[in-house]
């Protein structure tokens, strides 16, 4: 095996139990995004276009669309003879099944998987997040700073700090402690849940964490913390741009509409930092004579008869005459019936709107809605 | 699954009416319908029948077509067993000839040969159709004929089936019987062979000529061609393009088109076919075009009945109108500025 530089793990075992329908037949990394990726297509995209080039993709929740979605990675030009994508999913051992009990464990059962490539070093990710990050960059200040494990932070808002990992520094930016979702936060540094390790350190940790029995297995609870004790030099490395936790209905949703906001930083039609995705083999999309397209975002294979007005639309979604979706996502093969009316919602995959019905917030602006199988059947009854 | 049609695309062709859109490219690789080449309809009709092997055979300029074919990967011909083969012609000055040109085939006899199946489908590079060829073996065998050809409405579509011995046999024999290809054995009313035709009644045109091209793009604005040709049961496949969907600001007003993705419109759009990666600017108005890929109008023009080949600029305010019996023709990468006229 030719050795690598570095290797990616890529954490997408997670649930996301605050996406409610969204995520219960898929894991959180596969939930559609931007009118024709899912989740994950960010931080394999990154990868790639970062020259990483050896990618485990951890899964464990719901893995069937996640492991068909990527199969040998070729989207992300990750097939290749040597590293490209695995997927790894727990397994069974001689004595006991070893499930992914946190991140930290996940890895750890990995171990024989990165020493197959005898790494420098190990970026570990997330699946989970929105974002366009050059990680050699990042390995490039690792080295420079010397460091043993480097942290992505990015600056938050000081009243949003308390719902963050916040990382305390120094001037040098060495991290000196770390605190979950601090009440007094005396920092704004957010951790990205973006993590470079030397593998030599993070394997030894691995293994040391391992034989503590309170251990919750945990990247930020366990192993972060056990390094800075044992004096090891953590180092923040700032990130500026577009970052986001899609973890919930609100935040996935403003995530999709910051992409109709021409202001925004994140930009898909930078051609030298392309999102890479499964391409649908659909036809153009077709707007007819009735139809009102005005700041939306539109996928191949959609059929628009109706108005849509700050949409983000995926493949093969049909707006049929008279209908209107405004500030709604529409998700891939979904159906908005004639006369129906959306508003600030997001429509998940192949539903179908009945004629006429109105859906839209009615607690005021602050909601979104997750439109559902029985939300119809219930709204369809009371008619 | 029938393994047993081996496909044939005579991609040879050059037609001299569309001389404008095909002088640095071959017929095959002309882009149509926002985000597809010719070939694609008849290879995915192919693959949709169960076709495993085909052999394409290009003449002139067929660099586009092999970038745009690569491995056959996107058609799912990339196989370790059959798949896509490529048999460009070695030289460049064998007489223009009529689908299913014998001399071209002869260059690659070891093709024909090698290949297992027992028929063969040979067919023209530039027909827009979405075609089932299991059902057109199965007339044949059935009829017991020796060689099918399809017909439309009676006219001849340039596509034929036949027996893979059949085929050798009319390649090796050609200085014999006198026919150079198949088009020249079919116009023989003593051909010593059972002929049958195939009415395929589906949507279908050959594009011939620039007026033809114009028009069946246009023709696809209406929802029951359409749905004739991208059933879902059939897809068309063709390369795919890392694009992000495409973006409508607040200024745009379309109407009536059909639109690939990677676009940005800014302006207002009607009646017309918007390929991959175009961009409208703010102010301008596009009626009843065809835009090909990645090229980029800038703001306050007007283009009425304009075909734009691939990566062509139109500088702001720039007005061309054709018209449509006489569409304007702008060539590939060209810049189109308020002065030039």
């Amino acid at each position: 095996m030719v050795r690598k530089k570095c290797v990616a793990m890529l954490l997408a075992g997670g649930q996301g139990s605050r996406l409610n329908e969204l995520t219960q037949n898929i894991a959180k990394p596969a939930v559609p995004f931007g009118g024709k990726y899912r989740i994950i297509d960010f931080t394999l995209s990154n990868c790639t276009n970062s020259g990483i080039d050896t990618v485990g993709v951890l899964t464990q929740y719901q893995p069937l669309v996640l492991n068909n979605y990527i199969g040998i990675g070729s989207a992300w030009d990750l097939d290749r003879k040597n590293g490209g994508v695995t997927v790894l999913p727990p397994y069974a051992e001689t004595k006991e099944v070893k499930w992914y009990t946190g991140t930290a464990s996940a890895i750890y059962q990995n171990i024989n998987y990165i020493d197959r490539y005898n790494p420098e070093y190990v970026l570990v990710l997330s699946g989970d997040h929105i974002y366009k990050m050059d990680y050699s960059k990042m390995i490039d200040y690792h080295e420079e700073k010397g460091s043993d494990v480097t942290i992505s932070v990015i600056e938050v808002p000081w009243d949003e700090a308390s719902r963050f990992g916040i990382m305390n520094t120094n001037s040098e930016l060495e991290i000196t402690d770390f605190e979950e979702k601090p009440k007094n936060p005396r920092n704004n540094l957010a951790s990205m849940g973006i993590y470079i390790f030397s593998w030599s350190v993070l394997r030894e940790a691995l293994i040391k964490d391992g034989e503590n029995p309170d251990s919750t297995r945990d990247f930020g609870k366990d192993i972060i913390p056990m390094m800075l004790r044992e004096k090891r030099k953590v180092n923040a490395y700032p990130f500026k741009g577009y970052w986001k936790d899609v973890g919930t209905i609100k935040s996935l949703w403003e995530a999709n509409m910051d992409l109709l906001d021409e202001t925004s930083s994140l930009d898909l039609f930078d051609h030298s930092w392309r999102i890479y995705s499964i391409n649908p083999n659909q036809p153009p999309q077709f707007v007819a004579s009735d139809a009102e397209v005005k700041d939306s975002l539109i996928n191949e294979g959609c059929f628009v008869e109706g108005c849509v007005e700050k949409s983000v639309l995926f493949q093969g979604v049909t707006i049929h005459k008279d209908a209107k979706v405004c500030e709604a996502v529409v998700m891939p093969g979904a159906v908005i019936g004639e006369g129906a009316y959306i508003e600030r919602a997001i429509v998940p995959t192949g539903l179908r709107v009945p004629e006429n019905m109105v859906i839209c917030p009615e607690g005021g602006r602050e909601d979104i809605i997750l439109v559902t199988e029985t939300m119809i059947k219930e709204r369809s009854m009371a008619k | 699954m029938n393994k047993n049609i081996l496909g044939v695309i005579d991609a040879t062709t050059y037609l001299d009416p569309l001389k404008e859109l095909t002088e640095q490219r071959v017929l095959a690789a002309l882009p149509f319908g926002g985000r597809y080449r010719l070939i694609d309809f008849v290879l995915s009709s192919m693959v949709n029948s169960g076709i495993t092997s085909v052999g394409v055979f290009p003449k002139y300029h067929y660099r586009s077509l092999m970038d745009h074919l690569e491995s056959g990967k996107n058609w799912d011909l990339n196989r370790k067993r059959d798949g896509l083969f490529f048999f460009p012609a070695p030289n460049l000055d064998i007489p223009f000839q009529h689908i299913g040109s014998f001399q071209c085939f002869s260059y690659h006899l070891d093709y024909f040969r090698r290949s297992s199946q027992d028929y063969a489908v040979v067919s023209n590079c530039y027909t827009i159709l979405n075609i089932d060829f299991c059902e057109i073996l199965d007339k044949h065998i059935e009829n017991g004929c020796d060689i099918t050809q399809v017909v439309h409405k009676g006219k001849p579509l340039e596509v034929y089936l036949l027996k893979r011995e059949l085929l050798i046999d009319l390649i090796v024999q050609r200085d014999i019987t006198g026919y150079q290809c198949l088009y020249d054995a079919l116009e023989d009313p003593h051909i010593p062979y059972q002929v049958c035709n195939y009415e395929y009644e589906d949507y279908c045109v050959m594009i011939d000529s620039i007026q033809s091209y114009y028009e069946t793009n246009l023709e696809l604005l209406n929802p029951f061609n359409w749905k004739k040709l991208f059933k879902e049961s059939q897809p068309i496949f063709t390369k795919v393009k890392d694009e992000p969907p495409t973006k409508y600001t607040r200024n745009s007003l379309v109407k009536n088109s059909m639109v690939a993705n990677g676009c940005i419109i800014n302006g207002h759009v009607e009646n017309s076919i918007i390929s991959r990666a175009v961009k409208i600017g703010k102010g301008s108005v596009v009626k009843n075009c065809v835009i090909m890929q990645k090229s980029n109008i800038g703001e306050n023009c007007v283009l009425e009945s304009v075909i734009l080949d691939k990566d062509v600029r139109i500088e702001d305010g720039v007005e061309l109108r054709g018209t449509a019996d006489h569409p304007i023709v702008i060539k590939k990468g060209t810049v189109q500025g308020v002065l030039m006229g």
